[in-house]
């Protein structure tokens, strides 16, 4: 299969093509290291591991709901000619898509918000505000006009929804268990919180330069 | 003896004492002093610390020691490679005599490639690599240890050793200070200096100047250092077996076999004992095992990180020799093994204390997985012909990562084992 995605062009909605995409969103094309999308909850909940991972969770699943849900919207409302089964064939509404994004965004995060709150509220008194912030997080709706931009199909999307917010996660997993590291390190006063973080991402993201130039069609 | 300890007992009030008159730079005093004698300060022998002589001065003396072997190989590799190119351009008319060469030999030197020459040549190239390396990584170390108010720590002395040995015999000292400062500063002193850093310091300025100038550390024409002032042999191409290898294509006739096409030009021995163009010091497997069996055996560096390295290479080699494909993809493990800088990134580099899993389980994990990744950017990525570093740097993000996930499953067993 993997010789399948590198040699030639495979069927983009063949198992070897949707791989290659996961492969290419997590690793190659990280969404944070790469394309530095979801900074800002990345920086703030990296303290801990435990709470990274619950965040990185809550980051997969709505990733993994709301590209695909976006494509629907996307593909049966707002494209050009999308309305035809409606009888209006020359409306374009493509210009509403970073609304409709953000609804559906803010939908599902209410929903996980709601969930976590139930089910496991250490894990919500750690996330604290940055659960609800996740609606605003670049690196959801960045997904969800990526797959807008590259014109995926159903599968491509939840694929590339499900294996960005992996891409994600493992980011910020690791983040994290270096900060737990660094706790005890003698970090310059001023350079100390944000200051290191910022240093280790770039550090970060020159190591994940090590997949960056794998051609995967 | 006697005389240089009078010397510094003497300096010694001139900084030791809080209020003395040179107290601001007492951490570059007490470096110098403890460099040349034991320090008569010391833990007192009861407590519950360790009490142990290998301290951290003998920790990178060890490393320092192991990293012998390939440093003179260095030297002689890199004088050996320049006439072997200079011979097959046969161009000794007109050779100009750098520094060193004029130093020794007088004017009007004409190399005949000997032992002699070989190795001033060598030494003429690689001294002001470390001589640079050393000077601005220490100066920088000492500046920091001022500013802190901490003595200076030894652990550049492995580090700039290190950086000289990967880079290229023909890299300009320039580039080669700029990525020592980048490393030293935003890779270990912001952590807080020696014993803190995230990803291994020598790699790292590698990296840098992998990305920053890609021209004078990648492609065909850097391996073979040329003689200074003249560059009698610029533009000599001498790939090294890892560009070799990944440039092959297979003629539709032929069998697709990298590892025989390759030997025609390196014959395996060859890349085991070294005599191939590539960084300075990491050529020979020969010296870097004899530096491993001293790593080892002192307990320094991690048998299990290497011989897990050596597996996943082994595994990574396996798996990409399943696909019926050409170039690199057949290469043979043994191959991998010889070839490029994996076995002293391995040996020197992944088995670095501080950036590596503490873990035992942990080791293994991350010995494995730069083995495998080693493998697979060599062959898989064509924008790098060699994995090894960017391999390793990889895995130093995930190495508390792996540490955490190892200590909860501990955690987690134990707990259900006590109920």
């Amino acid at each position: 299969m993997i010789a399948l995605m590198l040699a030639q062009a495979p069927d983009p909605n063949s198992l070897a093509g949707l791989t290659g995409l996961a492969m290419k969103a997590i690793f190659v094309e990280n969404i944070l290291l790469a394309f530095f999308l979801g900074m800002c909850s990345y920086l703030a909940v990296s303290k801990r591991v435990d709470t990274a991972l619950g965040l990185g969770a809550a980051v997969i699943f709505v990733l993994t709901i709301t590209v695909p849900v976006n494509w629907v919207i996307y593909n049966f409302i707002l494209r050009e000619g999308a309305l035809s089964w409606l009888g209006m064939p020359d409306t374009d509404l493509t210009y509403l898509g970073l609304i409709f994004y953000i609804a559906v965004i803010a939908a599902m995060v209410q929903i996980v918000e709601m969930a976590i709150d139930k089910y496991s509220q250490t894990l919500y008194a750690a996330l604290g505000i940055f659960l609800p912030l996740i609606a605003v997080n670049c690196a959801i709706l960045g997904a969800s006009l990526f797959m807008q931009e590259r014109d995926y199909s159903l599968a491509q999307s939840t694929v590339f929804g499900f294996s960005s917010g992996i891409g994600w996660a493992l980011a910020i997993i690791s983040m994290a268990a270096i900060r737990q590291k660094l706790r005890t390190a003698n970090v310059p006063a001023s350079l100390r919180g944000l200051g290191i973080t910022f240093i280790v991402t770039g550090l970060i993201a020159m190591a994940f330069m090590t997949f960056s130039g794998i051609q995967i069609k | 003896m006697q005389f240089l300890r009078n010397l510094i007992e003497k300096q010694r009030k001139l900084y030791h004492a809080p209020d003395a008159k040179l107290h601001k730079i007492w951490p570059l005093m007490d470096a110098g002093e403890t460099f040349l004698f034991n320090p008569d300060s010391k833990t007192p022998d009861q407590g519950p610390q360790v009490r142990d002589y290998v301290d951290m001065k003998r920790v990178m003396m060890t490393v320092i020691f192991a990293l012998v072997p390939c440093l003179l190989w260095s030297i002689w590799n890199t004088g050996a490679q320049h006439f072997a190119a200079i011979a097959s351009m046969g161009a000794a008319e007109g050779y100009v005599a750098g520094w060193m060469q004029g130093l020794i030999f007088g004017d009007g030197y004409a190399p005949l490639g000997t032992a002699t020459d070989i190795i001033v040549f060598g030494l003429q190239q690689m001294l002001p690599i470390i001589f640079v390396s050393y000077f601005v990584g220490l100066n920088i170390e000492a500046l920091f240890a001022v500013w802190r108010k901490e003595e200076v720590s030894e652990g550049y002395l492995v580090s700039g050793l290190l950086i000289a040995l990967i880079v290229p015999p023909s890299i300009p000292l320039w580039q080669l200070a700029l990525s020592v400062a980048f490393s030293v500063i935003l890779v270990k002193e912001v952590f807080g200096g020696t014993g803190m850093n995230v990803f291994n310091v020598a790699l790292m300025s590698r990296a840098f100047l992998f990305f920053a100038y890609p021209a004078q550390i990648s492609g065909d024409f850097v391996w073979v250092a040329g003689n200074g002032p003249t560059k009698l042999i610029d533009g000599y191409s001498a790939p090294t077996p890892l560009a070799l290898g990944s440039a092959y294509q297979v003629p539709e006739e032929a069998a697709k076999d990298v590892s025989s096409y390759l030997h025609e030009s390196f014959s395996w021995s060859d890349m085991f004992f070294g005599s191939i163009p590539g960084s300075a010091g990491e050529m020979s497997v020969l010296c870097i095992l004899l530096g491993a069996a001293l790593l080892i055996i002192t307990g320094i560096g991690s048998w299990r990180t290497m011989l897990a390295g050596v597996i996943g290479i082994f595994v990574g080699a396996a798996i990409l020799n399943l696909f019926d494909y050409s170039g690199l993809y057949s290469l043979s493990a043994m191959d991998h093994l010889v070839m490029g800088g994996f076995m002293f990134g391995i040996v020197f580099m992944a088995t670095d204390p501080v950036t590596c899993p503490e873990t035992t389980k942990g080791k293994w994990i991350y010995g494995l997985l730069i083995g495998i990744l080693a493998a697979l950017v060599r062959v898989v990525n064509p924008a790098y012909p060699e994995g090894t570093m960017l391999a390793i740097l990889l895995m130093n993000a995930f190495a508390p990562t792996i540490d955490y996930f190892v200590t909860q499953a501990n955690v987690r067993r134990r707990r259900k084992r006590l109920g």
